[in-house]
C-alpha cells in the first residue's frame, strides 16, 4: 500500500446500514443546524420577492402574493444608483479582476511565510511573525490614513496595485497563521527526509509541502475571497473610480440614508453578491478529501 | 503630522495628470436613490450641457460620512476630487482651516452671493471672509408627520399644530387602540425628536441658550427633558434600531399616527401615493412660527491642481446657485431652494413653511452649526442613554451639559 | 506513531549551521512578512500612539496633549460600556462557535450524504455582508414582526424572542448573530485538519472497542491542537473587528447597550471627526489584546522549549 492510492480517491469505506439510529441522530442534528442557518435567507429570499408595498406590509416570513423574480434582473442590471440606473453588475468584472489575484497572492504569501516559520527556525522571523499578529488587532480604519501616505509617497495611490498590495497586507496575518499552525502539525520526519534527498528551501515548498496543504489551501481560499469579495471600505479609498469593485455598487444600493430604501432590492443585491463565494463554497468539495495528508506519511 | 506637509508632498510629488478632459469635474456625494438621484441628475445634466462632463462619484452610507472620509482621504492622498458635498456646519470647518478647500469668493462677488443669501445660511460658508461652500438646498429636521385618518378615527377634531396638541391627540390614538408614535430608536432619531421638543418647549431663545450658549442649565431646558420622556408612553416595544423609514411607513400604513422626522420623509409618503392634506398631515414641531434650523447640503471644492480643476469648480458653484438649477433641483430633491427670487410655485404645501420661515427672516443656525460633530455625538449619546434607561432627570441634564461642552 | 503536538523548530540545524544560500532564500522569502509588518502594522500603530497624544480632529495635528484623550476616553459611558459587552462577546462568541463549529465539522466528518450542501448552508452565512444579514437579524428580533410573532400565530404565545429591544439582552441577539455567521470557517478550518487525521487510527481505535464519541474527544480533538489555536486567533481577531453587525442590528442600543469598541473607534474617526480619541481608545485595545495575549505566547514557548529539551 503506498502513498499514490491515497492520493487518488478517499478511502472507501464499508456501507453501513443507513438507519441506524446513530445516522438518524447524525442528520437530526445537522438539519435542524442548518434550520437556524438557514432561517435569515428564508426571510432575504421572501422579502427579495415581494413587491414594496409588500415590504412596506412587514409580514416577515409571509409568501409574496405574486414572487417578483423582476426584482433580481432589477438588482443586477437596472437599479437605479445615483445617475447610473445599470444595478450592481458594474463592478463585477473588477471585482472578478482584482479577487482573483489579491486572492492568488495573499494565500501563496500566507503559505509561504506559514512554511518558513515553521520549518526554518528564525530569530527575526518569530518575531516579525508575532508583531503582525499583535497588528492584526488594530482596527484596519485606523490604519487607513498611515497607509494612504505610504502609498503617496511611493507613487501609487489610488491605483490597482494599491489596492492588490492593501489586501495582501491585511491578509497576511491570519494567512500567515493559519498556514504556520498547519505545518505545525507535520511531522519533521517528512521534512528531514526532503532536505537528506537533497531539496533545498523553494524546491521543498513548490513540490511538497505546498502541494500537501491542499485542504488549507482551500481554507484560506474560502476567507480570502470572500473577504475581499466583500470588502469595499478598502476598494473605495484606494482604488481609483476605474476600479471599484461590485460591493461599492452595493453599498451604494443598500446603504442610502435619507432616500428611498428598496429593501427587496437590496435583499436580491445582497443574495446576488454572495452567489461567487457560495458557488466558491460549494465546489471547494473535492479538496476537502481525507487522506491527502495522510497518504503521504506513509509513503 | 503636519497636514500641509502631506500637501506638499502631495503637490511635489508625481502629477495625476491624465488625459485630463477639459472640465472634467469628478463629484462625490452621497445622493444613491430616488428622489436624492433624480435631484442630482438635474446638476449633471445640466454641467455637462454647458460643456462640461460631470463624473459621478457616489459613496452612500453613514448619513455621509463614508463619503467625507474618501474626500479627506484623497484629498490628503493627493487626489482630490473637483467637488464634494458636505453639509452645513462643522463639517469642513478643519478643512479650511488647513487650507484644504478652494475659496469661491470669485464666483461669489459674481452672483452676488452677499446680498442675495439669508443671513444664516452665509454665516455657514462664509469663514474669515471668505466663502467656502455653495448651498444648494435647505432641510429641516423638526416636522412631525401624522396619518389623517387614524387621527379621524380616533375623533381628533382638528389637525394639531402644535406639540401640547400632539399631546392630545396622541392620548385619543392610544384609546382608540392604535400606536400614537411611530419611532426608530436609533441615536440620530432620538437626537432629531428632542431637538424638536426643546424647539417646541422654549422656540429660539432655549435652542440657541443650549446650542450656541452651551448652557443646559435653567428649568426650560429641564422641563424640554421631562416632556421629551413623556413620549416614551406612546411608541411600541419594538423601537429599538428601527429604522426611519419603516416607521415611516407604520404613518402611512395607519398602524401609527404620528412620527418626528425631517422633511426628507415627505419623500416615503409621495412614493406611497399620499398626498399632504389628503392622506397625511405635516407640521412643524416648534409651532408655525418655529424658528428653521437650517439643514441640508453645500458643496464644497478641494485644492486640486489638476488642469482644468480650478475652471471646472468655478463653472460647478455657479450652476448649482443659479436660479433655474435651484428649481429644479429642489423641486426633485424635495427640499427647499436658497435663493427667494425664483420660482417656488413647485414647493409643495409643507415645504412652503420653509420658504416663509426664509421670507419673515426665521431661519435659526442648527446645532450642527454651532457644536463639533463630536460635541453633537457626545449629545446624543446623553439623549439616548436618557431615552433608554432609567436614568434620572437630573443626571441626563448633567450628561447633556457635559457633552456640549467637548 | 504520529504525534500531533510535533514541535516545528528544526532542531538538528541551528541558523548559523544554515549554508548560505539557504539562508539567503529563506530571507528573501521572509521580505515581504518584514515590509509589511513593520511598515504597516507597526507604522500604524506608531501613527496610532502618536494621535493619541495630539488633540486631532478631524486632521492630524502636530501637538501634545499628553493623556487629555485617554482621560476623556474612560470618563466616556458608552466606552466602558463598549469594554464590557466585549467581555460578554468574547465568552457568548468564542465558546458558541468553537462549541458549534467543533460539533458540525465532527458531524460532517461522517461520511454523510450531501456533504457539499450542509458545507455550504454553514458558510453561506459568511459569504453575505452583514450589512443586509444584520438587518434582517433585526426583524426576526421584532417582537411585533419576527420570529416572536411568527410563533404566537402559530399558537405557542408564551415564547419570547425579543432580545434586541431590552438592554440587559441586547448584546445577547448580537452574539447570536455573530455565532451564525462564524461558525462556518471555524468549521471549515476543523474539517480540513480532520481531514488530515489518519483513518487508520479510527479502525485502531475501533479494534480496541472505543466508541465513535470516545474516539473524537480522546484522541482526534487532542491532535488538532494548532487547528483550535487557529480557530481561536480568527474568532478572536473578528471578535475585536466586530462593527457591521452592531451598526445595522442594533447601531449599539438601546442607548448604548449593545456598543463595541470597534464601532466606537470607527464612530469617532469617521462622523463625529475626532481621530485623536479613536487613536486612544485603539491603543488601548491593543494594550488589552496583548496583556491578553502575551501571557499566552509566553506560556506556549516555554512548552515548546521545554519540549525541546525533553528531546
Amino acid at each position: 500500500m503506498n502513498a499514490k492510492t491515497h492520493l487518488t480517491q478517499p478511502l472507501r469505506r464499508p456501507r453501513r446500514a443507513f438507519f441506524s439510529p446513530a445516522r438518524m441522530g447524525i442528520y437530526a442534528f445537522l438539519i435542524s443546524v442548518s434550520a437556524f442557518f438557514l432561517l435569515p435567507l428564508y426571510v432575504m429570499v421572501v422579502t427579495s420577492l415581494k413587491t414594496a408595498p409588500e415590504v412596506r406590509q412587514a409580514m416577515l416570513f409571509a409568501w409574496p402574493a405574486n414572487p417578483q423574480f423582476g426584482n433580481w434582473v432589477e438588482a443586477w442590471s437596472s437599479a437605479c444608483i445615483a445617475l447610473q440606473c445599470k444595478g450592481i453588475q458594474g463592478g463585477f468584472w473588477n471585482s472578478v479582476r482584482l479577487v482573483i489575484p489579491a486572492t492568488v497572492l495573499s494565500v501563496f504569501l500566507g503559505a509561504l511565510n506559514g512554511y518558513a516559520l515553521s520549518f526554518w527556525r528564525s530569530k527575526w522571523g518569530d518575531i516579525l511573525f508575532g508583531i503582525m499578529m499583535l497588528g492584526a488587532f488594530v482596527p484596519f480604519q485606523v490604519m487607513i490614513y498611515p497607509l494612504v501616505a505610504w502609498f503617496r509617497l511611493g507613487g501609487f495611490y489610488n491605483t490597482y496595485w494599491s489596492i492588490l498590495l492593501v489586501h495582501c497586507i491585511f491578509g497576511m496575518p491570519l494567512l500567515t497563521l493559519l498556514f504556520r499552525n498547519y505545518y505545525v502539525a507535520v511531522p519533521q520526519e517528512l521534512f528531514k527526509a526532503a532536505r537528506i534527498d537533497g531539496g533545498g528551501f523553494w524546491r521543498i515548498f513548490l513540490q511538497l509541502m505546498l502541494p500537501m496543504a491542499t485542504p488549507m489551501l482551500i481554507v484560506a481560499t474560502i476567507l480570502q475571497l470572500t473577504g475581499i469579495w466583500n470588502d469595499y471600505l478598502f476598494g473605495l479609498i484606494f482604488a481609483g473610480q476605474d476600479n471599484y469593485p461590485m460591493t461599492v455598487q452595493l453599498n451604494n444600493l443598500v446603504g442610502t440614508t435619507f432616500g428611498e430604501r428598496r429593501y427587496h432590492i437590496d435583499m436580491a443585491a445582497t443574495i446576488l453578491t454572495s452567489l461567487v463565494p457560495l458557488a466558491v463554497y460549494f465546489f471547494s468539495g473535492r479538496w476537502f478529501v481525507r487522506g491527502i495528508a495522510a497518504g503521504a506519511v506513509k509513503g | 503630522m503636519h497636514s500641509k506637509k502631506w500637501l506638499a508632498v502631495a503637490l511635489a510629488g508625481i502629477g495625476m495628470a491624465g488625459a485630463a478632459h477639459a472640465q472634467n469635474a469628478e463629484v462625490i456625494h452621497w445622493w444613491t436613490s430616488g428622489g436624492e438621484a433624480a435631484a442630482v441628475k438635474e446638476f449633471a445634466a445640466a454641467y455637462n450641457k454647458a460643456g462640461g462632463k460631470w463624473v459621478d462619484n457616489p459613496i452612500a452610507g453613514g448619513g455621509g460620512a463614508q463619503a467625507r472620509t474618501v474626500t479627506i482621504n484623497r484629498t490628503m492622498g493627493g487626489d482630490a476630487p473637483t467637488a464634494a458635498q458636505f453639509n452645513y456646519g462643522k463639517q469642513y470647518e478643519e478643512a479650511i482651516n488647513e487650507g484644504l478647500l478652494s475659496n469661491l469668493d470669485d464666483v461669489a462677488a459674481k452672483g452676488n452671493w452677499d446680498k442675495l443669501l439669508p443671513e444664516k445660511i452665509k454665516a455657514s460658508i462664509k469663514i474669515k471672509g471668505h466663502y467656502y461652500a455653495v448651498p444648494v438646498n435647505l432641510h429641516n429636521e423638526n416636522w412631525v408627520w401624522f396619518n389623517k385618518a387614524v387621527l379621524t378615527k380616533a375623533g381628533v377634531a382638528k389637525d394639531p399644530t402644535t406639540l401640547d396638541e400632539m399631546f392630545a391627540a396622541m392620548d385619543k390614538v392610544k384609546a382608540s387602540g392604535v400606536l400614537p408614535l411611530a419611532f426608530g430608536g436609533q441615536g440620530w432619531q432620538e437626537g432629531i425628536t428632542f431637538r424638536s421638543v426643546l424647539l417646541a418647549t422654549g422656540g429660539k431663545d432655549l435652542y440657541m441658550k443650549t446650542f450656541k450658549d452651551k448652557d443646559a442649565s435653567g428649568p426650560q431646558f429641564r422641563k424640554a427633558v421631562e416632556s421629551f420622556k413623556k413620549l416614551k408612553d406612546y411608541v411600541d416595544a419594538g423601537s429599538p434600531g428601527r429604522d426611519w423609514n419603516l416607521a415611516t411607513s407604520m404613518v402611512i400604513e395607519g398602524k401609527a399616527g404620528f412620527q418626528f422626522m425631517g422633511d426628507w420623509a415627505k419623500g416615503e409618503f409621495v412614493t406611497a401615493n399620499k398626498t399632504a392634506g389628503k392622506e397625511f398631515g405635516c407640521f412643524m414641531a416648534g409651532g408655525p412660527k418655529m424658528p428653521y434650523a437650517i439643514g441640508g447640503d453645500v458643496f464644497v471644492f478641494p485644492k486640486n491642481d489638476k488642469p482644468g480643476a480650478a475652471a471646472a469648480q468655478k463653472k460647478l458653484a455657479e450652476l448649482m446657485i443659479s436660479p433655474a438649477m435651484q428649481v429644479a433641483f429642489n423641486n426633485k430633491k424635495g427640499s427647499i431652494p436658497i435663493r427667494t427670487d425664483v420660482d417656488l410655485s413647485g414647493v409643495d404645501v409643507c415645504a412652503q413653511a420653509g420658504v416663509q420661515a426664509i421670507k419673515e427672516n426665521r431661519l435659526l443656525e442648527s446645532d450642527n452649526e454651532l457644536i463639533s460633530p463630536d460635541a453633537k455625538g457626545a449629545f446624543e449619546d446623553a439623549v439616548s442613554k436618557f431615552w433608554n434607561s432609567n436614568q434620572s432627570v437630573d443626571d441626563a441634564v448633567k450628561a447633556m451639559a457635559s457633552a456640549l461642552k467637548r | 506513531m504520529r504525534s500531533g503536538l510535533h514541535i516545528s523548530e528544526n532542531s538538528s540545524m541551528k541558523p548559523r549551521q544554515r549554508p548560505r544560500r539557504l539562508n539567503l532564500a529563506l530571507h528573501a522569502a521572509l521580505l515581504p512578512l518584514a515590509i509589511t509588518a513593520l511598515l504597516a502594522y507597526v507604522g500604524s500603530v506608531l501613527w496610532s500612539i502618536r494621535i493619541s497624544l495630539s488633540s486631532s480632529k478631524l486632521l492630524p495635528r502636530n501637538d501634545w496633549v499628553g493623556l487629555t484623550q485617554f482621560e476623556r476616553l474612560f470618563e466616556t459611558d458608552r466606552w466602558t460600556a463598549s469594554l464590557q459587552h466585549l467581555g460578554v462577546l468574547a465568552v457568548v462568541y468564542l465558546i458558541g462557535v468553537l462549541v458549534l463549529g467543533t460539533l458540525m465539522a465532527v458531524f460532517i466528518d461522517q461520511q454523510v450524504r450531501g456533504e457539499s450542501w450542509f458545507r455550504t448552508i454553514f458558510l453561506y452565512p459568511y459569504a453575505m455582508s452583514f450589512v443586509v444579514t444584520g438587518l434582517v437579524w433585526q426583524w426576526l428580533f421584532n417582537p411585533d414582526l419576527g420570529l416572536q410573532n411568527a410563533m404566537h400565530q402559530l399558537g405557542w404565545t408564551s415564547f419570547t424572542f425579543d432580545w434586541t429591544v431590552h438592554p440587559e439582552s441586547v448584546i445577547y441577539a448580537v452574539g447570536l448573530a455573530m455565532v451564525w455567521q462564524g461558525s462556518g470557517t471555524t468549521m471549515a478550518i476543523l474539517l480540513a485538519a480532520l481531514r488530515g487525521v489518519d483513518d487508520e487510527l479510527w479502525k485502531a481505535a475501533r479494534l480496541d472497542g472505543v466508541s465513535k464519541p470516545r474516539y473524537y474527544l480522546s484522541l482526534v480533538l487532542p491532535q488538532l491542537g494548532p487547528a483550535y489555536a487557529t480557530a481561536f486567533m480568527l474568532l478572536a481577531v473578528a471578535l475585536v473587528r466586530t462593527f457591521d453587525v452592531v451598526a445595522v442590528m442594533t447601531s449599539g442600543g438601546p442607548g448604548d447597550a449593545s456598543e463595541v469598541p470597534a464601532k466606537f473607534i470607527i464612530d469617532h474617526l469617521f462622523g463625529r471627526n475626532n481621530i485623536g480619541l479613536a487613536s486612544a481608545a485603539s491603543v488601548v485595545m491593543l494594550i488589552t489584546v496583548f496583556t491578553v495575549l502575551a501571557p499566552l505566547l509566553y506560556w506556549r514557548s516555554k512548552v515548546q522549549s521545554r519540549k525541546e529539551a525533553g528531546h
